[in-house]
């Protein structure tokens, strides 16, 4: 198959990823065009087999968007799970737990919803289709395809490809998707969004973005054990205080509880491991009595944008625009980014249907979204807590007195300054022979007493078991290692390959001993997290997403 | 060639089943369902007989409601049409009264194919391409590994046989056809073919449009539960000469591997 015979798909508007930022602007252009009397084709990709397979969050969600988008969205059977009931936060020590004195209004979570991100993604995918959005499953976006630096849509990943890069017999070439607006939806440290990124400079000007992983589990518990809507933070162990970040425990319908660690990607001691960390955590008396005569039924990770207001990318070129988590609409200090996503996407809606209208896509139109953000609520939110993350470099006791001011002064840094900087993520990490990590190339020694009983704590091949992830293994593994000379020599010494480490799927993997060392990349565990692209030390690992429909099986994660 | 090609949505292989506290039924709510493996190479090869020969391709299948999807899957990879077969007095039914609810709502399609997967990754019965045979009067071929089309009444079909060996056999047509995976390499959707979706029909068939005698069970599930660990590590002594011999001797005799 040649170029010349590549199928091509015009439609007004490409959205890529279909999360809840793509979906809420999709549902929201549909309507709009339709009330201004444009009937408009409007198509989304998505790399995973189905909506919500690919979805991880905690989550609580915020409905302030959807009582925009779906007033009636309890009557038409939104699968929130309960409303927040009760809420804790808690400081841990390595044995005990210290209630906070006191939770401030802006970080409770009243009047809000547990929910699984997966099954809101679903729901909302069948009213998009209901309302005629095309949404393609199993179709990745692996080119953003540009006519004199305009960007004009998307090729979609080949499909049917060996390991040599030969076709199979069952070869499908990718299709080229042309839009006149494509708008990156990709949730976390997206691909696509990454190269454009690079490509227009848009962070220039900016604090570097940061972002956090967070490995999280379902419990299936015994009946009556946990109620729905039962909500607890905590900081402190197993953390400490040199790691951003902290646990969270949800209560869903049918005994199901929700377990995850969020830590931030700018920690200094390259053997952390934060599955292990999560392992940790459970070790704690009063975890573990949470977890009594439970069972672990799923397992799934992924990373999240941290920077805040200050860490967004100019939104927009010519052609295209950044959504979600594309764009680092996250709130850290409340850990939510799902009605911020929705929003921005009905935002880039708006942006759209004015564009339309004008009938000019070019950056000088679609710009406008910029002004939108900063007009709507989206701003007032992230804008109170600009400083929030930054201040964590400072350890955890000064940044929650940094938070605490920041509340008093409407989020300046330590109650005066407007605007902390910030530096990349894996820059934080420090070299072995700093001496600053109790770590090296034998792992952290801290992990040692960590024992995998297969019932309440696993080691990382028996959690990814239960991410169901699955990738055809005859493929081109989608984890480009530039220069793996780097990893064998340079970074061993230097860091002791951290890559075995932050990967909470075992992907990677140094075999061999002395001079036949290399690195295994085990692929087909890859639970599309993007910690390796985001930690790298040397930025040398390009994820790039595998055959369409492969990944993990996500359900209710 | 009209041709019928059943499928059904199962659990996938790899989510990790948990068996319910009752101990009859599995944990659904963590669950992704997926079109059965070998359904998906009785599909294919329905669709390149039809490429070939003409003709038409219909999906069946027979499930809950969440099983409208792999009908759609189906539609999106170039089928025709549906049929959907759905009520939930068919839950609990056996496999020879399932064979009978399908073989009433396809009987009046007068099909010359009716493709089956194998069996079914979930109860793997194994039985409803040759049940339907029986109910429909048409001739059966299972473990099939090849298919030729030889004139508008005959199909040849190779069929597995153990031990490596296969047997290419005429059968006459209409006859059903049960597919064993790796028959052929499933195509992917196309985003055409996804599209094309809204534009083809599903029948839904229930209860009340079938018309067979008395449907009941005569199996009963009493207990689900994860087969105890049998294996067993044996552990071959000495030097590399006794042990290879030793080896050799095991895989003639015991796994029978080599003649
Ligand atoms: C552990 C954790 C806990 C969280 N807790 C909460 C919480 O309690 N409340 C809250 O509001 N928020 C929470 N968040 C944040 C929230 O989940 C995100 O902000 C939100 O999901 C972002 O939505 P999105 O649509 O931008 O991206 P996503 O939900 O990530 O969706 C992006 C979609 O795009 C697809 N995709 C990516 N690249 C491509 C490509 N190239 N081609 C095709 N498809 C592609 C992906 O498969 C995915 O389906 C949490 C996040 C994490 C990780």
């Amino acid at each position: 198959m040649t170029e010349e015979t590549r199928q091509v798909l015009d439609v007004d508007v490409l959205f890529v990823g279909a999360g809840s930022a793509s979906l809420a602007g999709a549902l929201h252009l549909k309507r709009i065009t339709g009330k201004a009397g444009l009937d408009i084709s409007i198509a989304i990709i998505e790399k995973a087999r189905e909506v919500g397979a690919h979805s991880l969050s905690g989550a609580i969600i915020d409905p302030r968007t959807l009582n925009e988008l779906i007033p009636d969205h309890l009557e038409k059977g939104v699968p929130f799970e309960a409303e927040v009931a009760e809420e804790h936060m808690y400081y841990l020590s390595s044995k005990g737990k210290f209630r906070f004195p006191y939770l401030p209004k802006s970080m409770s979570h009243h009047g809000c919803y547990v929910a699984s991100l997966g099954q809101f993604t679903r729901w909302l995918g069948k009213i998009c289709e209901q309302e005629g959005i095309d949404i393609f499953c199993g179709f990745s976006g692996s080119e953003l395809l540009y006519e004199n630096e305009k960007v004009i849509g998307v090729r979609t990943g080949d499909r049917g490809i060996d390991k040599h890069g030969n076709h199979k017999s069952n070869f499908d070439q990718g299709v080229d998707i042309h839009a006149k607006t494509t708008v990156l939806g990709e949730g976390t440290r997206g691909s696509l969004t990454k190269t454009l990124i690079n490509k227009f400079n848009l962070m220039q000007g900016k604090n570097p973005q940061v972002w956090a992983i967070g490995v999280k589990e379902l419990w299936q518990m015994p009946k009556d054990s946990i109620k729905p809507g039962y909500v607890a933070h905590t900081m402190g162990f197993p953390l400490g205080h040199d790691i951003f970040g902290g646990a969270f425990i949800y209560g869903m319908k049918n005994d199901i509880l929700d377990l995850g660690l969020v830590m931030g990607l700018d920690y200094k001691d390259p053997s952390i491991d934060p599955h292990h960390e999560l392992q940790l955590l459970k070790t704690h008396p009063w975890v573990r009595s949470l977890l009594k005569n439970g069972k672990m039924i799923a397992y799934g990770a992924k990373s999240l944008p941290e920077g805040g207001y200050f860490s967004l990318p100019k939104l927009t070129v010519d052609g295209a625009m950044l959504i979600g988590d594309s764009a680092g609409f996250m709130n850290g200090q409340r850990l939510k980014g799902i009605h911020l996503a929705m929003k921005s996407g009905m935002e880039a809606a708006e942006t759209i249907l004015n564009a339309l209208q004008k009938n000019d896509f070019s950056d000088s139109t679609l710009s406008d979204f910029q002004n939108r953000i900063d007009k709507s609520w989206i701003k007032t939110e992230l804008y109170k807590v600009r400083n929030f993350h930054q201040a964590f470099d400072y350890g955890l006791l000064p940044a929650l007195v940094n938070t605490g001011l920041g509340l008093l002064t409407g989020g300046r840094a330590w109650g005066v300054l407007n605007h902390l900087p910030s530096k990349n993520g894996h820059e934080h990490l420090t070299k072995l022979d700093s001496g600053s990590q109790s770590g090296g190339n034998g792992g952290n020694s801290k992990y040692d007493q960590l024992e995998f009983d297969g019932n309440y704590l696993f080691d990382k091949v028996t959690n990814v078991y239960h991410s169901a992830t699955a990738h055809d293994e005859d493929q081109v593994p989608h984890l480009h290692v530039q220069d793996t000379d780097i990893c064998i020599n340079r970074c061993t010494e230097e860091f002791g390959n951290p890559c075995k480490y932050f990967c909470p799927a075992d992907v990677y993997e140094m075999t061999g001993e002395d001079n036949n060392r290399h690195l295994q990349i085990n692929f087909s565990n890859c639970v599309h997290c993007k910690t390796c692209d985001i930690m790298d030390p040397y930025q040398i690992i390009e994820w790039v997403p595998p055959e369409g429909g492969d990944g993990p099986a996500w359900v209710n994660l | 060639m009209k041709i019928c090609v059943l499928i059904k949505q199962v659990p996938d292989k790899d989510s990790s089943l948990t068996i319910a506290d009752d101990h009859l039924t599995l944990v659904e709510n963590n669950i992704t369902w997926v079109s059965n493996e070998s359904d998906n190479y009785a599909l294919e090869e329905a669709l390149l007989l039809k490429e070939k020969h003409g003709g038409e391709v219909i999906a069946c299948t027979l499930g809950k409601d969440s099983a409208r999807q792999v009908l759609k899957d189906a539609l999106a990879k170039g089928a025709d049409r549906g049929i959907f077969i759905s009520d939930s007095s068919f839950d609990n039914l056996d496999v020879l009264s399932l064979g009978k609810v399908i073989a009433s709502t396809l009987e009046k399609e007068n099909f010359d194919i009716i493709m089956s997967g194998l069996q079914s990754d979930d109860q793997g019965n194994s039985q409803l391409g040759l049940i339907l045979a029986e109910l429909l009067n048409m001739s059966h071929g299972s473990l099939v590994m090849g298919t030729e089309i030889i004139d508008d009444s005959t199909i040849r079909v190779k069929k597995e046989l153990e031990g490596g060996w296969f047997q290419w056999t005429k059968l006459s047509l209409p006859a059903s056809i049960s597919i064993q995976s790796g028959i052929n390499s499933p195509r992917y959707a196309t985003l055409k073919g996804i599209m094309m979706v809204k534009k083809k029909t599903v029948d839904d068939v229930t209860a009340s449009d079938i018309s067979s005698d008395a449907l009941e069970s005569n199996v009963t599930i009493n207990k689900i539960y994860v087969p105890d660990k049998t294996k067993e590590t044996q552990f071959i002594e000495g030097s590399p000469e006794e042990i290879s011999e030793k080896l050799v001797e095991l895989f003639k005799n015991d796994i029978k591997v080599l003649n």
